[in-house]
């Protein structure tokens, strides 16, 4: 009896411990903007592939849809992926990252919700990323309008990531 | 594979044209950074003075530096005097310098430099930096994609040199020459992707211009193509380039072209 009390207090702490330590970043969908070919598309998800913690990619073709799977427990800077669609010769149209809320609590300087609702009561989100080089080039126009006030989007630091909720589960 | 013969068949009957990856001018687009290509560009170009046909093979190595920046280094190689020799070489670069990218279109601007030596002798008014003479090519190129159609233009300007070291440049000849082209390319197949292994067909077709600067003489050359892309990494094409206006000096204006190119893709991290 006391074995298995012991099995269980063990299996407990691990889970909190995994529980605690994973704030994963599960998937990115990224459009990727200035192309049709097949040829251009391959060149993308090449160069997708050479990101270490990314585990597989799912590409629609007709819509340049690339669909980036991590592997477990890996830090995702949403800059080193739109780096490698650029190095492929094309631009990100919009890019949405499904992660855990905790990933976003613990690097809340790095990343700032926009959304006037906020990230209480949520596990884990869908977050599209809201910065210039992240959206289109005329969607980044109407969005510089509507944060005028907002400092921090205005500065545009390559280290700081604006984001809105699209998509969430409690 | 019937299917493919009979779009083959409708696409060239149709004579229109395919996308960006031209077979005789560059777009404005670069390489993937850190890919490495090589392309084998072959001509048999039919003689206008003598019987014949003379063949140019031209091995090519591109080279993705950056995303905006890109080098090539090509060789000459013809049997136009007999036996197949290496004339020479030549380095290219080019550097994308503005893109306005949107979903399924862009619009974007490069700009060009060519340097090439050629020991071979010179037997037309022509200039012609890419197997023929030596000297160098600048120019500009602009280039629209909207979903699948592609429009390109270019404007260069091209210096000719002696053939170092038998053979001079003719002093009766202009040495400068003024260069323009417009492309126009469309996929045609497939017309909803699949998968990266299905084949996709383009059509092309450029118009090659060319303006001598100190007399005014010039020519225009049409270059209809079909190009398949295999597998996402492999190319082929096959162009027919005819003469439309000329009123230089030419020896071999009209032949077909039959290029190979393969691309690896980040080859470096």
């Amino acid at each position: 009896m006391k074995k298995i009390k012991n099995k269980i207090t063990i299996l407990i702490a691990i889970f909190m411990l995994s529980n605690s330590v994973i704030a994963q970043v599960y998937k990115a969908d990224i459009i990727a903007t200035g192309l049709t070919c097949s040829m251009c598309s391959n060149a993308i998800k090449k160069q997708l592939k050479t990101i270490e913690s990314v585990d597989s990619i799912a590409t629609d073709l007709n819509t340049n849809t690339f669909s980036v799977f991590f592997k477990k427990d890996q830090a995702i800077v949403p800059s080193i992926l739109k780096e490698k669609v650029e190095n492929a010769g094309f631009f990100v149209g919009s890019m949405q990252l499904d992660l855990d809320v905790s990933y976003l609590t613990s690097n809340s300087t790095q990343f700032i919700n926009m959304n006037t609702s906020d990230l209480k009561n949520k596990k884990t989100v869908t977050i599209q990323i809201l910065d210039k080089g992240y959206v289109t080039y005329k969607t980044y126009k109407k969005l510089e309008k509507q944060f005028a006030k907002v400092s921090s989007y205005l500065k545009q630091n390559e280290t700081d990531f604006h984001f809105k909720i699209i998509n969430y589960e409690k | 594979m019937k299917n493919n013969i009979l779009i083959i068949a409708l696409v060239l009957s149709l004579n229109t044209h395919a996308q960006e990856l031209f077979v005789v001018t560059d777009p404005a687009s670069n390489v993937p950074a850190n890919s490495i290509s090589i392309r084998l560009t072959q001509s048999a170009f039919k003689e206008k003075f003598e019987a014949g046909y003379n063949y140019h093979m031209m091995p090519e190595l591109t080279w993705g530096m950056n995303k905006n920046l890109m080098f090539r280094t090509t060789s000459f190689i013809s049997n136009r005097n007999g036996k197949l020799v290496t004339e020479g070489t030549s380095i290219f670069t080019k550097w994308r310098f503005y893109s306005e990218d949107d979903i399924q279109s862009h619009f974007r601007l490069a700009a060009f430099g060519r340097y090439s030596f050629n020991n071979s002798d010179i037997h037309q008014e022509q200039i012609e930096t890419m197997g023929h003479n030596s000297g160098f090519e600048l120019g500009f190129i602009a280039t629209k994609l909207v979903k699948k159609l592609a429009i390109s233009t270019s404007v260069s300007f091209e210096q000719a040199h002696d053939n170092k070291p038998n053979y001079k440049f003719p002093v009766t000849q202009g040495t400068q020459a003024t260069n323009y082209t417009f492309s126009i390319g469309k996929l045609m197949y497939p017309k909803k992707y699949t998968n990266y292994k299905q084949t996709n067909i383009n059509l092309m077709c450029e118009l090659l211009g060319q303006t001598l600067n100190a007399n005014g003489k010039s020519s225009l050359d049409i270059v209809p193509s079909v190009q398949f892309i295999l597998n996402s990494q492999a190319r082929i094409d096959i162009a027919y380039r005819q003469e439309l206006l000329n009123s230089m000096f030419r020896t071999a204006p009209n032949g077909v072209y039959i290029n190979f190119e393969y691309t690896f893709f980040s080859v470096f991290k």
